[in-house]
């Protein structure tokens, strides 16, 4: 029988209220609160509950996280579950950072559930299966049916149908499917035209996202005095790819020294980017990382001075959120070191 | 303008001692269909076989499919192209229902050839599963883009359109079971009733991004990428104006038997006069540089106003760098004023997870989506296969590869195959057939 493990707070889990809120963590051996009725409609066995206070897995998330994951480790289990947190925003947060760490650690399915506007929805959506649950406690039947219903089909390894049919928050995973009646595209184009000229509804099969523009900077006016560095997201490294910076869907970066260096060598940098041709940057690095312009630049006056290090990832397939957080961290090394424009360079 | 299309539905093709159509039964003498095949000298080899929807048969690399027509007044079935350049707006066709015409490779596939498999799990990818096909498996003298990524597959895809006209020409002369019949109505000359409806253009973007000739759609016989955005009646598209070109991953590609059955047009002559007036089709095209996408987003949007249409559909024959061309003709048409609803497909990513065009922009309120060109695709071997299996790996064909540390290559020893969607045979299906769509996981 598959095994799975289920995660509530300080007062689903019978500890306390509010009063209770900075509980530690604990792992017991048996089915507190919601955990039976739970337990009841699984295709499994529900062996543990883990129970912490909000607040102390708000204010200490790092301890909190390190002893859940050190005890589920010596536990075996095939699913974990958070919540429902319906729509309190510290349970909310609480069940997503667990159900991220057991996945990322053990690489299980983790369901929970949560009301659109719990803050952890959007913070944890694209990472798991968040059920759209109700906003308190009164649909907590419902709710533990509906992740009932979703963990059962993981458990049992069925199909999934979507999140839309799943009722669960779309996780920006799209995939192709045949849809229901198998109307054709050409069918479905003209409804969809005839409705829009009629004023009526009508649902696009590719919704956009909003975008997230970002103003130009304010230029520099003396370039002859700024800090330059080079940043790129073509996946030139080191030879030996030390901070082993991923090929496609690069969640890593790295920061490599070139101040004794007036171009990169071929031997000595390459490119790992998986998106293009790699024989000419292979063959000439600067082709992708200008060094050796940027060294005449330097050498002429026509730029003040040219960072101790360039910065570097792969672009392809890597997700806009862990390109906003390399390009954060980046920031940090850059306006520590004095920066005062980048030139970014793709492939 | 009225186009006939006279139809004979065929039952079932078997090859005998003489071309007939007879109570539904296509008849060809395989000896002297490929003796006519081979009088183009380029032509070095040919076979011809027949395969039917559920046969255990794989095809690859599949180059082209033709649905097999006759026009009656004797004019080349596609001007321009398999003969000297006449209209094709109107006049009477005669068509073989329910079957094409292939052309796979004997050895040599490319980035732009596909897969069909006309039986199991992998026919629900293409639409040419649920033919009959008369199949010409032929090698060519063009040696000089054998070993070649790109491949123009001229001798082999002329060889399959005069070869669909050659079949046809036995119902020349014959009554069709039913008669499909399109009147385009010049639009000055419409009444008030069908000028009071919302006017309708349909936009069709043209596989256009080779620089050299020989690789792009061509119409009446001109390369797509030397043209600029121009209004044209639906009957010529119906009827054999417009040729299927050699370049783009196959599932994001436009057959020629996909003109000649353009399934958007249709449903808009069905309806005109309804609930719509169908204006006609602007033709454009997807060339690489951005100017020439500009360029031809204004043609467009001027084409519309000029018009008077009120809304318009807009499909893409590509996916990556022509999606641009697709975002920014849907952009220019919204802010004109002109209700758009765009057809495309998606790259998602194996994952899923990667932005579903390479542009995005606000104004795309309406998308119908085809599917997801890399959704990894992995089938059984089968006991038959018509080509050379092997090229999905070797030819540098988009969606299938040599070897990948994780997935290995994508034939195996044994037959089986994991491949891109992106190597379907005209698997998405833009151009209206797809019974795909596109929803979150």
């Amino acid at each position: 029988m598959k095994k799975a493990i289920m995660y509530v707070n300080q007062f689903f889990g019978q500890i306390g209220g509010e009063d209770k809120a900075d509980f530690k963590p604990v792992i017991r051996a048996e089915q507190v609160g919601p955990v039976q009725p739970m337990a009841a409609q699984l295709h499994g066995e529900i062996t543990h509950t883990v129970i912490c206070g909000d607040n102390f897995m708000g204010s200490n998330t790092e301890e909190a996280l390190a002893f859940i994951i050190g005890e589920l480790e010596k536990l075996e289990f095939d699913l974990f579950i958070a919540g429902p947190a319906f729509q309190a925003g510290r349970y909310g947060v609480a069940c997503g950072s667990v159900c991220r760490a057991v996945s990322r650690r053990f690489g299980v399915p983790v369901v929970t559930s949560m009301h659109v506007e719990n803050p952890g929805v959007e913070m944890f959506k694209k990472d798991m299966y968040i059920m759209k649950g109700g906003n308190s406690a009164v649909k907590m039947r419902g709710n533990l049916a509906d992740m009932a219903r979703l963990c059962n089909k993981l458990l049992d390894g069925e199909p999934l149908l979507g999140a839309e049919a799943e009722r669960y928050f779309a996780r920006g995973i799209r995939h192709q499917a045949w849809t229901e009646g198998n109307s054709t595209a050409a069918d479905r184009a003209v409804d969809m035209l005839l409705k829009r000229v009629r004023g009526e509804a009508f649902v696009t099969e590719l919704p956009i996202p909003k975008l997230d523009r970002v103003p130009i900077a304010t230029a520099i006016h003396d370039l002859s005095k700024a800090k330059v560095a080079l940043v790129t997201s073509g996946g030139i490294v080191p030879v030996e790819n030390p901070d082993k910076i991923q090929s496609a869907s690069a969640t890593r970066w790295g920061r490599y020294d070139i101040s004794s260096m007036d171009r990169l060598e071929s031997g000595v940098f390459k490119t790992i980017h998986a998106g293009y041709d790699p024989a000419a940057a292979d063959a000439d690095p600067n082709v992708v990382v200008p060094l050796d312009a940027l060294r005449e630049y330097e050498k002429e006056g026509r730029i003040g001075k040219l960072d101790d290090h360039f910065y570097t990832t792969v672009g392809t397939g890597t997700t806009q959120g862990e390109a906003q957080r390399m390009a954060r961290e980046m920031v940090e090394c850059l306006k520590k070191d004095g920066v005062d424009a980048v030139i970014l360079t793709s492939t | 303008m009225k186009l006939k299309i006279g139809n004979f539905h065929v039952k079932d093709i078997v090859f005998g001692s003489e071309l007939s159509y007879r109570d539904g039964v296509l008849t060809i003498d395989k000896e002297k269909a490929l003796d006519f095949v081979r009088q183009d000298p380029h032509i070095t080899e040919a076979q011809l076989h027949i395969v039917k929807p559920g046969d255990m048969v794989r095809l690859f690399p599949v180059k082209e499919a033709v649905e097999p027509r006759i026009k009656t007044n004797g004019e080349p079935l596609f001007p321009g192209f398999s003969g000297p350049v006449t209209g094709a707006a109107e006049g009477e066709t005669k068509a073989l229902k329910g079957c094409s015409v292939l052309a796979v490779g004997r050895h040599w596939g490319g980035f732009q050839d596909g897969l069909i498999d006309m039986g199991g799990e992998g026919a629900k990818y293409t639409y040419f599963s649920g033919l009959i096909n008369v199949v010409l498996v032929a090698d060519t003298d063009e040696t000089f883009e054998q070993k070649e990524q790109q491949k123009k597959n001229h001798a082999v895809r002329l060889a399959v359109h005069k070869l669909a006209e050659y079949l046809a020409a036995c119902v020349k002369d014959l009554t069709p079971e039913d008669t499909d019949e399109y009147d385009f109505e010049p639009v000055t000359k419409r009444d008030s009733g069908k000028n009071g409806l919302p006017s309708v253009i349909y936009v069709m973007q043209l596989q256009s991004q080779m620089e050299e000739d020989g690789y792009n759609d061509l119409v009446y016989g001109w390369d797509a990428n030397h043209m600029l955005p121009t209004f044209m009646n639906p009957n010529e598209i119906l009827n054999g104006a417009v040729v299927s070109g050699s370049f783009m991953p196959c599932s994001s590609k436009w057959s020629t038997y996909d003109f000649q059955n353009a399934p958007v047009i249709r449903r808009l002559y069905e309806e005109d006069g309804k609930t719509l007036n169908f204006l006609g089709v602007v033709m454009s095209n997807l060339n690489v540089a951005l100017e020439q996408k500009e360029r031809s987003a204004v043609f467009v949007k001027e084409l519309a106003r000029s018009l008077g249409a009120d809304a318009a559909i807009v499909a893409e024959e590509g996916y990556g760098n022509p999606d641009a061309d697709f975002v920014a003709c849907i952009a220019a048409l919204e802010d004109a004023g002109v209700k758009t609803v765009g057809m495309t497909n998606e790259c998602t990513g194996r994952d899923g997870q990667s932005q579903p065009l390479v542009t995005l922009d606000e104004k795309l309120t309406a998308i119908v989506s085809c599917g997801n060109v890399s959704e990894l695709i992995e089938l059984p071997p089968m006991p038959v296969v018509l080509g050379e299996l092997e090229s999905l790996a070797r030819d540098g064909v988009s969606g299938g590869w040599s070897d990948d540390e994780l997935l290995g290559p994508s034939v195996r020893p044994d037959g089986s195959i994991i491949m891109e969607n992106n190597a379907m045979f005209c698997g998405d299906q833009v151009i209206g057939w797809s019974q795909k769509s596109m929803i979150e996981f």
